[in-house]
């Protein structure tokens, strides 16, 4: 059975395996499969600028191999949309504020996209955020998750009309954390309780999350 | 007609967010018209893509289309041949109609409905194939004499076009069953799910065994339940009660 499993700074080092398998495979999926070849890095790992002490890992594991996963990142900080791709919320300006991640380097791998791994993942995601606080999750994304997002019973807005990012029609969008979409999307991932795994003593974000000063 | 003045991205905007506010195909139907016919589309369908055993018309969210139209595609089953809804099954992006190919020497028949569809002044559309979780395939296609299709409108259409599918999907699912149970029975079978005898819940709630029984019975019958137990287990089962 597939768990999620929380990454961050505080036991990350007891995870060093994991991650190194997480970015190993990201590097397989987005350069190798889908060709961004910017990304490619000689050691076969995709790790950038935001894979520091601020990032959380959602981690999809089975039986201890790594078939998927996300990053999620504050938007108080210079994130991927304010950096690399602004032009893609140019109608809507940048989201950010303490209660708001954005969400990047998602995947499921390719043996595994069939089944319900993507539900489990999304619904350890709408879990985490949850128990965080969190009211809603920025992303980029190719437009044909749109659809899957919505089937999965999130609320999505666009943050800027459709966009070509790599050859392929993007959007930034914002995705509501909600009771309702973690419901939903649990019973469409066969879950009758949590398949997220948190160690104890791990530190809430807000600690982590910079705050702007009151 | 010149559509220079349209503000796509406004329009596109202002689409999605009159869409939360529509409860009935019929709204959606009207809205779809108004918006998409400023980009000079004039017809459009929004469907399920059949497999090999079902018909079209049963998997049908909604539709603006000739009904002399609709009625020859369904009666023939064009769906078959249609070569829009062949190129939907094979890409995720949105395409032109003139892209899906349509050769005469391969398909005569795809050619010839969309012949016919040019008949009814359906002569170029825009289609934008769904393909969401668990292999659901459907699709929204749409289609006028002139459609304003212009590199900076697709976007802006794209975005609509899948957010009223998304509407309309909501609006047609079949709501979820209400709870049955009146908030007593639900009191009485959440002290019983916790291990409480009738005589402790009627002492708690300050009833009578009795009437504890009464409306643990009641909720039996409700959820067709043989016992106090069954009831608890198909209460929980169902989420009519929380612990």
């Amino acid at each position: 059975m597939t768990l999620i499993q929380v990454i961050t700074q505080d036991n990350k080092s007891q995870y060093s395996d994991v991650l190194d398998e997480y970015f190993r495979l990201r590097h397989k999926v987005f350069v190798d499969e889908r060709g961004w070849e910017d990304l490619r890095r000689p050691d076969g790992r995709e790790v950038d600028a935001y894979d520091n002490e601020h990032a959380i890992y959602l981690i999809a594991l089975d039986k201890g191999r790594v078939i998927g996963g996300l990053r999620l990142y504050p938007t108080l900080l210079p994130h991927m949309i304010s950096e690399a791709f602004p032009h893609l919320v140019r109608e809507r300006g940048v989201l950010t504020g303490a209660s708001i991640l954005e969400c990047t380097r998602y995947f499921i791998v390719k043996e595994r996209r069939t089944g319900r791994t993507d539900c489990r993942l999304l619904a350890a995601f709408q879990q985490f955020c949850l128990e965080e606080g969190i009211t809603e999750v920025t992303a980029v994304v190719e437009m044909w998750w749109l659809p899957r997002w919505h089937q999965a019973g999130f609320k999505v807005r666009p943050l800027g009309l459709p966009t070509m990012v790599e050859g392929q029609p993007c959007i930034a969008a914002a995705i509501r954390i909600s009771e309702e979409s973690l419901e939903h999307i649990s019973r469409l991932a066969g879950l009758r309780g949590s398949c997220l795994l948190r160690d104890s003593g791990i530190s809430s974000l807000y600690v982590q999350v910079p705050h702007v000063a009151a | 007609m010149s559509y220079h003045s349209l503000d796509h991205s406004a329009e596109a905007f202002g689409f999605i967010e009159e869409l939360d506010h529509l409860t009935t195909p019929g709204e959606i139907i009207d809205a779809m018209q108004r918006s998409f016919a400023r980009f000079g589309f004039e017809n459009f369908i929004m469907t399920g893509l059949p497999h090999p055993d079902q018909r079209i018309e049963t998997l049908v969210l909604l539709k603006k289309w000739p009904l002399d139209w609709y009625r020859r595609y369904t009666q023939n089953g064009y769906d078959r041949h249609d070569p829009v809804i062949r190129l939907c099954r094979q890409t995720v992006q949105p395409f032109e109609w003139a892209e899906a190919s349509c050769d005469p020497a391969v398909n005569p028949r795809g050619a010839e409905i969309m012949r016919g569809a040019a008949e009814f002044g359906m002569k170029q559309g825009y289609c934008l194939p769904i393909h969401g979780l668990n292999g659901f395939e459907a699709c929204l296609s749409m289609s006028g004499p002139h459609p304003d299709l212009t590199p900076q409108n697709k976007p802006a259409l794209h975005l609509m076009a899948i957010y009223a599918f998304e509407r309309a999907r909501l609006v047609l699912a079949p709501p979820p069953p209400p709870n049955p149970l009146t908030a007593r029975e639900k009191e009485t079978l959440r002290w019983a799910a916790l291990g409480k005898s009738a005589a402790d819940t009627g002492e708690i709630l300050g009833v009578t065994e009795r009437t504890v029984t009464a409306h643990i019975c009641s909720a039996c019958q409700k959820l067709s339940a043989a016992n106090k137990t069954h009831a608890v287990a198909r209460a929980l089962q169902h989420r009519l009660i929380e612990l």
